[in-house]
């Protein structure tokens, strides 16, 4: 199940290996006298670097050393000793349990210090230890709270559930919600496909017109919601279906700044994530729109830029993942126009428009069609 | 300069002036009048005064005899009055002192002294004697006992008003079992008064300042409700014996001057200033002469000679100008006066005259005819008149190079003509003070402003008059005498105003005393349990002619308590000042000083800063400038407020350097804290999770913490002390290790037994990142006990 182009990260017993590892170079950090430390990649905008071997943008050369020298590097050097301790326990039971059930546990530990102050700290902290550990999260048998998207359109699965196996089909099988993708898609099998291409779809209201329009149907089309910024198994089964079954990725945002970067985390990767880019990115994903073109071309109704649009675009002028001439020449026409859209303000043509018109002129530019 | 200063120290003070001009009504009536000036106003300050005033003398009484003073304070509660005893461990005093001493109000030996000493008026005791009479009618106690003397005398006197003389009442020897003294010798004064104890803050702050600011005295309080004690700074010797000096140049007023030039006996000015005053010997004295003369007389301009092209034969004028002479005489004369006026190349009417008068002189004794005065004024007046002929040109060259060259001809020109216009008949020998030079050159400028349409600035006038000014000549004559001058106000006025004018060096400050920085620390040690003192004593400044020194103290943290404002101590004189804080220079000067940076609050950044802390600062000059007679406050003096500001913030740097590291400290130990927390369950932690044995995290603790790490190894009964530097400084450490058993071969140690138990000490100095190795053997039941020193125990860790 797993493809030649996602590089093999240690499971079961060997991701366990791995966090007595990290225990261990702590233990020879005390016996030699020295201040125990942690070496991590920078994890910013500017220390970010395209991958020419997999076309995505991974971590660079800059890293951050993590040292008790200080009281602040003492007390994440401690939670993470703890926290390497409870994955291993987990994974030694063969239990999981979400991000969240982490931060409330914390509390119940009997040293104080150790515990996390909120969530996106005991969050980020696992995402470091998939950094030095080399191990995926899914792999710690750690969950996101939130479930993960929906995939609607033709095809057949199979998913290893608690309950046994099951198989799907993603249109037959399902309600008009469509299927749930589990928190660790890497348990899905694809059985037989007869999409053509998939288009993932940021807001709900938009997903739910192409399914009640019958988009999939008509058009043989994986519809997938994004749902904001996509959580990571939904990028995962997203570069699953590119990578396995061979199918165009399509991305159909907002107009604005911030749906471009959901685009960016689907095509390029995150800057949070940069670790795992080579495994949940799909460099070949291309952009649909609401494209600023778009607002002038079919003079959609608009809201004006806000002052943090306007910031999120020029950072994206600066963003190494936005260097392309396509990027940058939206991006400054945006900035021109002072504008931004939402997916929906296509409706200002009929509710039909975007199905019948819209979409099937894009995408047959775009040459998927 | 400031108006009071008159009032102090010098001759017309306001007393004295008031009790000369009311001699007619009774000096109780007198000191009824004026009592709120001497501090007597009420009977709670009447009191605080008293002790003020009994205290003071008796510091002065012990000190002058050169004793460490002891002095007693007591207030007792009667039925109707308080009672009020002070006494001192003085040489005592005899019955002929006594008049003088309790007296005339105004009695004081220091009452014209130009040196530093607490009351400056001579007023003390005997108004609070006064005090003392006029509200009991109770006489006063006075026991005194001299050195070596087996008896006390005891008498009981008051002061007659009518004859201000004290009158003794009763006269009796005491012998040493009736005695009240409490030493062997000194003076014991006791009086009762209408008083109230409402000032008692004040009393003790007194008391407590006092003992502050004279820490080679012990002084005791006792009083109804409350004590103090407070102990002689140990190695404090007595203050330094001040000379008395002579008034410096530029520190007398016109009044003053006139009555020194009354005093005097020096005939010649010159004679007078070096004789009368510090500072000035011959070559300070001819500059004031010099500048003397210049306001008196004036100066004269000084004149180019015609040139050679000119219209005016000189030669020939000075011969036109002899009659009655032999040809050649004449003619040599004639060329002996122009030689000396063409080497001169200018030349004043003064220098004329002498040019005459010499060559005349030379003439005579060449050829033996003479030149007398009628000649030579003749000749002076026709050689005047070729220098004077064009005055303008001349002008125009000293107006021209005192002009930028922005200025055109036309101008430069004007004004020159203009300024040589005021010239002539109404300025003989055209001389006149620069006061009038400048007048001319300014009545100049504005009509060449007005008829030339240029602009002539202040800067370009001054320049003008200062480059003209600068070439005239200082005239010969005779300067009045002293008896002249002094008969003379505006004569006098031009005098003062040329001692003014003239650089003199700083007056001597052998008349001042100082408490020294060592000593004010020790004064604020000694009376204040605070964590941390410092203090600064700066060099002597000088203000109108008095010489000053400005100290300051600072005491921080430890027992003090934290009332919002710190504490404010002023003194003058080594005397405390407790009245009128919001007036004083001081204050004021404290509270403008940015507090923030030296790390103590200040809201709003001015104002008194806040904390746990007691600033002093003290003044000591011979005549500190006060804002009222009854001395109550500094008044603002520029050159004082200086002083006092860099007093304080040189006593306020050594603060802020301690506060920093304290609060360095705090943090670093705040750090170690949550460390040691962390580390050992951290260590824990992955010990279990890896299996391995447990860990010991003091070496990466020290390490973290830049630390001194001291660990004991015993192998096999040799001892070893590792001395570990994690930090980035050199360590120089004391290790002493107390052992139950005799030690042996002792690495470069000190090994001494004392009681059965062995001190082996070593001191190494361990630079940053070393390790220092101390070892030696012991049998094996040895017990130790570690010690450290010369680390602080935030940065010190030992096993």
């Amino acid at each position: 199940m797993s493809d030649a182009n996602t590089p093999d990260t240690p499971k079961g017993d060997d991701a366990r290996d791995q966090l007595v590892e990290l225990a261990e170079q702590f233990y020879d950090q005390f016996e030699r006298g020295d201040v125990p430390k942690m070496s991590l990649p920078t994890r910013s905008k500017s220390n970010i670097e395209y991958d020419e071997d997999s076309d995505v943008w991974v971590y660079g050369d800059r890293t951050s050393t993590r040292s008790a020298n200080s009281v602040r590097g003492a007390r994440k050097l401690l939670k993470s000793v703890y926290t390497i301790d409870f994955l291993a326990q987990q994974l030694d039971e063969d239990r999981s349990s979400t991000l969240r059930e982490l931060y409330y546990l914390s509390e119940s530990w009997d040293e104080e210090e150790a515990q996390f102050n909120d969530q996106s700290e005991s969050d980020k902290l696992v995402e470091d230890l998939e950094i030095v550990s080399g191990v995926k999260r899914e792999d710690f048998h750690m969950r996101p709270e939130e479930s993960g998207a929906k995939v609607m359109g033709p095809l057949r699965i199979r998913e290893q559930t608690n309950r046994g196996d099951r198989e799907i089909h993603c249109q037959d099988d399902v309600g008009q919600g469509g299927y749930q993708i589990p928190n660790n898609p890497d348990t899905i099998e694809f059985m037989d496909c007869d999409a053509d291409f998939v288009m993932c779809v940021e807001t709900g209201g938009m997903r739910d017109r192409l399914v009640e329009n019958g988009f999939d149907d008509e058009y043989d089309c994986l519809v997938v919601h994004l749902g904001g910024q996509p959580a990571r198994a939904t990028r995962r089964l997203i570069k699953r279906l590119h990578d396995e079954l061979g199918l165009p990725i399509t991305v159909f945002t907002d107009g604005d700044p911030w749906s471009y970067r959901i685009f960016g985390s689907v095509s390029y990767g995150s800057i949070k994530s940069a670790h795992l880019s080579k495994y949940l990115a799909t460099p070949e994903a291309q952009f649909v729109g609401i494209r600023p073109q778009d607002i002038v071309d079919y003079d959609l109704p608009t809201d004006p830029l806000g002052d943090s649009d306007v910031n999120a675009l020029e950072s994206e002028l600066e963003d190494p993942r936005f260097q392309s001439d396509f990027w940058k020449e939206q991006i400054e026409l945006q900035l021109d126009i002072d504008k931004k859209a939402e997916q929906q303000a296509l409706a200002s043509r009929g509710l039909d428009f975007v199905t019948d018109t819209y979409l099937p002129e894009r995408l047959d530019e775009m040459g998927v069609l | 300069m400031t108006s009071f200063q008159s009032t102090l120290g010098e001759e017309e003070g306001i007393a004295e002036e008031l009790a000369a001009s009311q001699r007619e009504i009774s000096i109780a009536e007198f000191f009824e009048k004026n009592k709120h000036m001497l501090g007597f106003d009420s009977g709670a300050r009447g009191l605080v005064t008293a002790v003020k005033e009994a205290v003071d003398n008796a510091l002065d009484a012990t000190e002058e005899a050169g004793i460490l003073p002891d002095i007693y304070v007591e207030i007792k509660e009667g039925r109707d009055y308080y009672t009020l005893v002070v006494e001192d461990n003085g040489p005592g005093i005899t019955k002929e002192q006594i008049p003088k001493i309790f007296g005339k109000l105004l009695y004081g030996s220091r009452f014209h002294a130009r040196e530093q000493s607490r009351g400056q008026q001579g007023i003390g005791i005997s108004a609070a004697v006064l005090y003392s009479q006029l509200t009991s009618g109770k006489p006063v106690r006075i026991e005194s006992r001299t050195q070596d003397s087996g008896v006390s005398n005891y008498y009981e006197l008051i002061i007659d008003t009518d004859t201000n003389e004290p009158e003794i009442s009763v006269e009796e020897e005491l012998s040493a079992a009736e005695s009240d003294l409490r030493g062997t010798h000194g003076t014991r004064i006791e009086m009762d008064l209408e008083a109230n104890m409402r000032a008692r803050g004040q009393l003790h702050d007194y008391v407590k300042h006092t003992a502050v600011v004279n820490p080679h005295a012990r002084i005791e309080l006792q009083e109804p409700k409350g004590e103090i004690k407070a102990e002689r700074a140990e190695g404090a010797g007595l203050p330094e014996e001040t000379e008395e000096i002579r008034p410096h140049p530029h520190g007398v007023e016109l009044g003053t001057l006139i009555k020194m030039l009354g005093d005097t006996d020096s005939h010649s000015v010159s004679g007078f200033l070096q004789s009368e005053f510090t500072r000035v010997g011959k070559k300070t004295a001819d500059g004031i002469v010099d500048a003397f003369r210049d306001r008196h007389y004036g100066r004269e301009l000084r004149w180019r000679p015609p040139g050679i092209d000119a219209e005016t034969d000189l030669e020939a004028a000075v011969v036109d100008a002899v009659s009655n002479k032999g040809a050649d005489d004449t003619a040599a004369f004639a060329e002996r006066v122009v030689d000396a006026v063409e080497d001169a190349e200018r030349v004043a009417y003064s220098e004329v005259e002498a040019i005459v008068a010499d060559a005349a002189t030379e003439s005579e004794e060449s050829s033996g005819t003479t030149f007398g005065d009628t000649v030579q004024e003749h000749v002076v007046d026709a050689v005047w008149a070729a220098l004077t002929e064009d005055r303008a040109a001349d002008i125009f060259l000293a107006v021209d190079a005192a002009t930028t060259v922005q200025k055109d001809d036309a101008t430069v020109r004007g004004l020159a003509e203009r300024i040589a216009d005021k010239f002539g008949s109404d300025t003989p020998r055209d001389r006149v003070t620069r006061a009038k030079l400048a007048e001319f050159v300014y009545r100049a400028a504005e009509m060449t402003e007005e008829v030339e349409d240029a602009t002539v600035g202040d800067t370009a006038r001054e320049n003008v008059v200062e480059e003209l000014w600068t070439d005239m000549a200082t005239v010969p004559d005779d300067l009045p005498k002293t008896k002249d001058v002094a008969g003379d106000r505006d004569t006098a006025s031009e005098l003062l105003d040329a001692m003014a004018s003239v650089d003199v060096m700083a007056p001597p400050t052998s008349c001042l005393s100082p408490i020294k920085d060592d000593l004010v620390e020790a004064g604020l040690r000694k009376e204040f349990d605070a964590e941390f003192y410092s203090a600064a004593t700066r060099d002597a400044e000088v203000h109108g002619g008095d010489p000053f020194i400005v100290e300051a103290g600072i005491a921080y943290g430890g027992e003090l308590e934290d009332q919002g404002g710190v504490d404010l101590m002023r003194f003058a004189n080594r005397v405390p000042l407790v009245y009128q804080r919001g007036a004083c220079a001081t204050t004021n000067v404290v509270k403008d000083i940015g507090w923030r940076n030296y790390n103590l609050d200040q809201p709003g950044g001015s104002g008194l800063p806040q904390g746990p802390a007691v600033i002093m600062v003290h003044v000591a000059s011979t005549n500190v400038p006060f804002t009222s007679e009854s001395k109550d406050a500094v008044a603002s003096v520029e050159e004082i407020e200086d002083e006092i500001e860099l007093a304080v913030r040189e006593a306020a740097r050594d603060l802020k350097s301690f506060l920093n590291k304290r609060q360095s400290m705090r943090k670093r130990q705040q750090k170690q804290n949550v460390i040691m927390d962390i580390l050992p369950t951290m260590a824990e932690k992955v010990s279990d999770m890896t299996g391995n044995e447990a860990l010991d995290v003091e070496d990466s603790l020290a390490r973290i913490m830049n630390n001194v790490l001291v660990e004991r190894e015993i192998d096999d009964g040799e001892v070893t002390l590792r001395v570990e530097n994690h930090g980035n400084t050199a360590a120089d450490v004391d290790v002493t290790d107390i052992v139950t058993a005799e030690p042996a071969d002792a690495s470069d140690g000190n090994v001494v037994e004392m009681d059965g138990e062995w001190f082996v000490k070593w001191s190494p100095s361990v630079s940053g990142g070393d390790t220092a190795e101390l070892t030696y053997s012991v049998p094996d039941d040895a017990e130790f006990d570690l010690s450290v020193q010369g680390v602080e125990d935030a940065r010190l860790t030992v096993n």
